[in-house]
């Protein structure tokens, strides 16, 4: 048996592939907790994409009761479940907040630093394209003809960017000010751990 | 995030094992392992320790904070202090879990160990409990959480911080002076700082 078709070709390769999967799990994790839409990492997932892909060919060529053949499996199936809960949490957001997304896209376009993939982009689209029409489907065309003007703007979800958080300082932070939203006082705090604000 | 996904991200600690085979060095994405020899300890990352564990390829080595006296330490510190106190890890909660859960065997005193972490655990989600309610009562806009660990801060998280934007939002109602602009500066603040 062949050890050596499973390894990754070189050192370099290697320790690129280790802070690619960096990346994404800190994406991951980013997308998770924000309410809002991040700017994509198509370039990460489709280079961890390529790589598992690679990874597969290789494990293929073991025999199967092989340990190390289970163990690369595993590996493959942890990243697979990040990429896809990463992917997953994007469309949900897309869905949720698909007019105010596409209105904030469009501007974001014309500077070029649109946070969607460009299939992302047409898949908000098609969504919000597809709802309009079911809407008018099934009610607005058989409700009388003055009312039915259909403001799609006005039906805009927006995410709450203004909820209370908790933060973690990675470094010690003093002096942070604190407004207080209803004007009245601003507080001034040191962050050194842990916080819920 | 739901706790399962805390679970996966704390697999990804490193641990000590014995492994009771021998094989070279095996390169995964997340780096590389190995060279595995029977009888020597080596590190691998929790969620491969429970693996091979499973399939009888390994001993796992108890993390030294897994251990009778030590845990009896902490839990009578925070019995005693009205704070949290530090935990020996991030995801000592996960880690307790996956370990005794899998390798109960490997871990002397496992079921009394299993008993003093559940204890140190309630302790201190009775505490996280009473401060939540403290802070909600005091109408306080924010509080301090010092070494709470990620799987606590989201046992809370779909509760506390919703309920506070609720009172806050009913605040800014009843004040009927609803700022057109809401002020921003807090969360450009937290640019060094990472959202839990």
């Amino acid at each position: 048996m062949d050890t050596e078709d499973i390894d990754i070709s070189d050192e370099e390769e290697e320790i690129t592939a280790e802070s690619v999967l960096n990346i994404l799990k800190n994406s991951w994790q980013n997308e998770r907790l924000t309410p809002e839409i991040l700017p994509h990492r198509n370039d990460m997932v489709e280079c961890m994409l390529g790589q598992i892909q690679h990874m597969e060919r290789n494990i293929n060529k073991l025999p199967k009761t092989d340990l190390r053949a289970s163990i690369h499996k595993m590996e493959i199936n942890r990243i697979k479940y990040i990429i896809c809960n990463y992917l997953k949490t994007r469309l949900n957001k897309i869905e949720k907040y698909c007019i105010t997304i596409v209105n904030e896209e469009r501007q974001r376009m014309e500077t070029g630093t649109n946070y969607l993939t460009p299939s992302e982009y047409r898949y908000a689209l098609d969504y919000i394209n597809n709802m309009e029409q079911h809407l008018k489907n099934t009610v607005l065309n058989h409700v009388p003809s003055n009312m039915q003007s259909f403001e799609i703007n006005k039906m805009a979800v927006v995410p709450n960017l203004y909820s209370h958080v908790f933060l973690k300082a990675n470094e010690t932070v003093t002096g942070v000010i604190l407004e207080d939203v209803l004007g009245d006082q601003d507080e001034e705090i040191d962050l050194d751990d842990l916080f819920i604000y | 995030m739901d706790p399962y996904e805390i679970e996966f991200i704390g697999e990804n600690r490193i641990i000590s094992i014995i492994p009771n085979f021998s094989y070279d060095k095996i390169y995964l994405i997340c780096g590389e392992f190995g060279p595995f020899r029977a009888g020597l300890p080596m590190n691998a990352p929790l969620w491969l320790a429970v693996m091979l564990k499973q399939k009888q390829k390994c001993r796992i080595v108890p993390p030294e904070w897994m251990d009778m006296d030590n845990l009896e330490n902490i839990k009578e510190e925070e019995k005693k202090s009205r704070f949290f106190t530090k935990m020996p890890n991030e995801h000592y909660m996960v880690e307790a879990k996956l370990i005794l859960g899998a390798a109960a065997d490997d871990v002397p005193n496992a079921t009394e160990i299993k008993t003093i972490i559940k204890d140190i655990w309630d302790i201190r989600m009775s505490k996280l409990r009473t401060s939540m309610d403290a802070l909600m009562k005091s109408g306080g806009s924010y509080g301090r959480l010092d070494h709470l660990t990620m799987m606590e801060i989201n046992s809370v998280k779909p509760l506390l911080p919703s309920a506070m934007d609720e009172l806050l939002t009913i605040k800014m109602r009843t004040r009927k002076n609803m700022p057109a602009t809401l002020n921003s500066s807090t969360y450009s603040q937290s640019g060094t700082s990472q959202n839990i």
